[in-house]
């Protein structure tokens, strides 16, 4: 079976460390099954921190966790410091794209380690990381971040780019204070080691012209 | 069985109690039977806006915490019989009560009137979940800042991820002549954001100041702009089709002119 749920020694305690791509349900009963098989591990007090960025929990799933922990003597406490490299610890084989149909609005955040697909907006005050390409079907206003994992390659494409900031691998892009609005899509990927913006249609005439 | 909706909007100062104090006047006026929920526990606002602080003996949390019966807290209006208001406590915090509680309040209150109207405190904490907790839907208010909406936007995802599906969207404070000049965001720039239902827009009214110091809610003024503008959400939630409102400025003398001979 493969580790949903993962416990790692922190500096207060123990961090507990969930698989975003997974319902909660079967985290809760894998987090279950691990604490009733090591009853005897955990000393009762431990803070257990949960990092707020892995998944975002409503607070009827922070509040079910919470009581879970509390029956094993834990301290369930929530944690917004979390580092990109916690999530590649689930090794997966095949990354899949996540194609998510709403629009992504201020304060939720979209991990992923595969390419992410949005089919609405992403709102300024919103992220998305995902280790490959980010494609948003809309207008993306919010912070995006391609190939997270160190993946120069990657590319972000919106409908209508106006992202506060762009991050492709290790680069940050930050919008100009006075941004004209796109009138067709755009495209961010890394040339020449700097972050460039260009028109999809640009960017298609180029493949063309590289495959004759 | 009535309908419970929460008055809500993140950012705080954006005109929920006023809101709340005006929709729940304004269904009171159409007959309904209305509780006003005063969910800012410590920073209580509903009352005095109501005009009907010095009636307040028992309160919210002395309900949930099984000091005094539900009707007992219950403060009739002092201008129409149909309106009720449930203050919040003063000396006590947002944590005296827990969203299970406010739940229970609600469904009880569901059973006698036809609408139960729950101002929320601002902010995303216990106050925003205990406010929520019993809502069948909630109406979002904002004003044309760019900070006011960023918030409405956090909160509708908040809502969604507590199952609270579809809000609808009041725009406070628009002033026309300062959109027209393009030195305020307009209804267009803020749905384009927040893509939600726009339930009505609340012109900017000096009025509203006055009526709030007075105790008096502004839908009672049949010359307030804002008042129509309430009174016009009003109907729509009660499943009415009324066009929104066109704003125009009424300052110039032409205008003036026009507004006294009713043209």
């Amino acid at each position: 079976m493969r580790e949903y749920v993962i416990f790692k020694g922190s500096r207060n305690g123990l961090q507990l460390v969930l698989d975003a791509s997974v319902e909660f349900e079967i985290l809760l009963e894998n987090l279950a099954a691990k604490l009733e098989s090591a009853v005897d591990f955990f000393s009762r007090g431990t803070m257990v921190e949960v990092p707020a960025k892995v998944r975002n929990l409503s607070f009827q799933e922070q509040e079910e966790l919470s009581k879970l922990l509390a029956g094993y003597g834990l301290v369930f406490r929530e944690v917004n410091d979390q580092c990109a490299d916690d999530i590649a610890m689930f090794e997966t084989k095949e990354i899949e794209r996540l194609v998510i149909a709403k629009t992504i609005r201020s304060g939720q955040e979209i991990i992923h380690q595969g390419a992410v697909v949005i089919d609405g907006d992403v709102n300024p005050g919103a992220e998305v990381i995902a280790g490959g390409d980010i494609i948003v079907n809309g207008t993306c206003r919010g912070v995006v971040h391609a190939g997270a994992y160190g993946d120069i390659r990657a590319t972000i494409t919106a409908q209508r780019l106006l992202a506060s900031q762009i991050r492709i691998a290790g680069l940050i892009a930050r919008a100009p204070d006075h941004l004209d609005q796109p009138d067709q899509a755009e495209v961010a990927l890394i040339e020449d080691g700097i972050v460039i913006i260009k028109t999809v249609s640009m960017q298609e005439d180029e493949m063309h012209k590289l495959q004759a | 069985m009535g309908e419970v909706i929460v008055i809500t909007s993140g950012k705080g100062g954006v005109g929920k109690t006023t809101t709340s104090a005006n929709l729940g006047t304004g269904f009171a006026l159409q007959g309904k039977k209305v509780v006003l929920v005063d969910a800012d526990i410590g920073l209580r606002n509903l009352d005095v806006v109501m005009g009907l602080e010095n009636r307040i003996v028992y309160d919210l949390v002395d309900v949930t915490d099984g000091n005094c019966r539900l009707k007992q807290a219950l403060i009739r209006d002092k201008r129409y019989e149909s309106l009720y208001l449930l203050p919040a406590a003063q000396t006590r915090d947002k944590n005296a009560v827990t969203p299970e509680q406010m739940k229970q309040l609600c469904d009880e209150l569901k059973q006698d009137f036809d609408f139960v109207i729950i101002d929320c405190p601002a902010g995303i904490e216990q106050g925003f979940k205990n406010a929520i907790a019993g809502a069948d839907r909630a109406i979002i208010v904002t004003t044309p800042e760019v900070s006011a909406v960023r918030d409405a936007d956090r909160i509708i995802g908040l809502l969604e991820s507590e199952g609270k599906h579809n809000p609808k969207l009041i725009v406070n404070r628009i002033r026309p002549r300062m959109v027209k000049k393009g030195d305020m965001m307009s209804i267009d720039d803020i749905i384009e954001i927040l893509a939600i239902d726009l339930l009505g827009i609340i012109p900017e009214d000096d009025y509203i100041v006055v009526s709030t110091n007075r105790g008096e809610p502004a839908v009672v003024n049949p010359i307030s702009q804002a008042s129509t503008a309430y009174k016009n959400i009003v109907r729509r939630l009660m499943g009415e089709n009324i066009p929104l409102m066109i704003i125009e400025d009424n300052t110039s003398f032409f205008n003036k002119l026009k507004k006294i001979f009713n043209l």
